[in-house]
C-alpha cells in the first residue's frame, strides 16, 4: 500500500515538473482559424451557440476602419456588448446584415430577425460554435491564387490589395461620415533594445490605408512624443500596442522581419 | 339656418381648442423629430475632420472637443425604442473622434 502511494506520488511529481517546465503549449491557429473571434456576451445564457466571427472573410471586403470606427465595433471580443436587438435596430452586424444592403451583386443576409423564440438555419450561420455548419465561403477556394505569406492566414493581404485581388469597401452610405482626405503622417524609426536586432521602421501610410487615425490614437497608442512610450515585446505579446492587431488579425508577431527592417550596421 | 350657424360655431370652438392642439402637437413632434435627427448631423459634422486632425488649429480642435462633450450630453438623454442601442453605438463612435482630437490637441500644445 505504501509502495503504491509512493509510486503514485512520484508519478504525479514527474508529470507536474514536466508541465511546469514546458507549460501548456499553445496551439498555433490554422490559416482559416487565424483572426477568429468568439462572441458570447449573451448567447450561452440564452441557450444559443456563441457567435463565431472569422476576420478573413470580412477583411477581404472591408477596411478595418469601416467596421471598427464607422460602425463602432470594439477591438476586443465581447467589448461591444452586442445584443440581437442592436442588430435588429440596424447597428453593429445589422448595419450590413439586414437582407437589403448590397455589396456588388450580393446582399448581406439578414441577421437576428424580429421573430421571437425561433432559431433557424440563418441564425446558425453566425451562432455556430460547436456546431457543424457548412460555411458559404470555403477559405481555400476564397484565397486561391492570392499572394502567399508564411504565417497568419497565409495570405499577404498587402500584396493582395496592391494587385487589386481585394478592393475593400471603406465607406457605407448612411453610416460612414464624409471625411476630409487623409493626411498621412511620416514613417518613423523605433530603436530596438536588443543589440544586433534591426530597428523597426513603422509605416504610417500602410496602417492608415486600412485603419485611419482614430483606430490607433489614442486608445492603442497614447504617447504624443516620440520615445515617451516604452514598448517591449513582452507587452506586445500580451496584446498591448502592436499586439492589439498583430496577435490576432494582422500578420503575426512571429514574422519579425516584417517590422524589424532597418539594416544592422 | 340658426342650427347651421350653431353647428358652425361649435365646430369652430372645437377646432380652436382641440384641433389646433393636434396641429401644434404635430408640429412639436416634427420639431422633436428634427432635433432627434439633428444630433446625428451634429455628430457627422464634428467627426468629419478626423482624417486631418493633425492639420487643425488649436482653436478648432478645442471647439470640436467642446461640441463633442455637449453632444454626448444630448446622446445620454435620448429616448425612444432605439435609444438604448443608439446611446451605446454613438457614445463609442463619438468617443473615438473626440479622443483623437484631444490627442492632436495635446500633441500641438506639447510641441509649443
Amino acid at each position: 500500500m505504501k509502495k503504491a502511494i509512493f509510486i503514485t506520488g512520484l508519478l504525479f511529481s514527474i508529470i507536474g515538473i514536466a508541465f511546469a517546465q514546458t507549460g501548456v503549449k499553445k496551439k498555433r491557429p490554422l490559416p482559416y482559424e487565424f483572426g477568429r473571434v468568439v462572441i458570447n456576451n449573451y448567447s450561452e445564457a440564452s441557450n444559443i451557440a456563441p457567435v463565431v466571427f472569422d476576420h478573413w472573410l470580412h477583411r477581404a471586403k472591408f477596411t478595418c476602419r469601416l467596421c471598427h470606427v464607422d460602425i463602432g465595433f470594439a477591438m476586443t471580443a465581447g467589448a461591444s456588448d452586442i445584443k440581437a436587438r442592436d442588430n435588429i435596430n440596424g447597428y453593429y452586424c445589422g448595419t450590413c446584415h439586414n437582407g437589403t444592403r448590397m455589396f456588388g451583386d450580393t446582399s448581406a443576409f439578414s441577421s437576428c430577425k424580429e421573430e421571437s423564440g425561433s432559431m433557424n438555419a440563418t441564425c446558425d450561420r453566425c451562432h455556430s460554435l460547436g456546431k457543424n455548419v457548412t460555411r458559404k465561403y470555403d477559405f481555400r477556394e476564397f484565397v486561391k491564387g492570392w499572394p502567399k505569406e508564411r504565417l497568419g492566414n497565409g495570405v499577404d493581404w498587402e500584396k493582395a490589395e496592391e494587385q487589386e485581388l481585394i478592393m475593400p469597401y471603406d465607406y457605407i452610405e448612411g453610416v460612414s461620415i464624409k471625411r476630409a482626405k487623409l493626411v498621412v503622417q511620416d514613417d518613423f524609426k523605433i530603436v530596438s533594445k536588443v543589440k544586433g536586432m534591426p530597428n523597426i521602421i513603422f509605416s504610417h501610410e500602410k496602417h492608415t490605408v486600412w485603419n485611419g487615425c482614430e483606430l490607433c490614437h489614442p486608445e492603442i497608442f497614447v504617447g504624443i512624443k516620440k520615445g515617451l512610450t516604452q514598448y517591449s515585446m513582452v507587452s506586445i505579446y500580451e496584446g498591448k500596442f502592436c499586439g492589439v492587431c498583430h496577435n490576432n488579425v494582422a500578420f503575426p508577431l512571429l514574422d519579425c522581419q516584417r517590422c524589424h527592417l532597418q539594416e544592422v550596421k | 339656418m340658426k342650427n347651421i350657424a350653431r353647428l358652425f360655431f361649435i365646430g369652430f370652438l372645437l377646432f380652436n381648442f382641440w384641433g389646433r392642439g393636434f396641429i401644434v402637437g404635430g408640429s412639436l413632434n416634427t420639431v422633436y423629430a428634427q432635433e432627434q435627427g439633428d444630433w446625428k448631423q451634429e455628430y457627422a459634422e464634428i467627426c468629419a475632420k478626423t482624417q486631418n486632425a493633425m492639420e487643425l488649429s488649436v482653436a478648432e480642435l478645442k471647439d470640436r472637443i467642446e461640441r463633442a462633450d455637449k453632444l454626448q450630453e444630448r446622446i445620454n438623454k435620448l429616448e425612444g425604442p432605439l435609444a438604448e442601442t443608439e446611446k451605446k453605438v454613438f457614445t463609442k463612435r463619438l468617443k473615438m473622434c473626440r479622443e483623437l482630437y484631444s490627442f492632436a490637441l495635446e500633441y500641438k500644445e506639447h510641441k509649443e
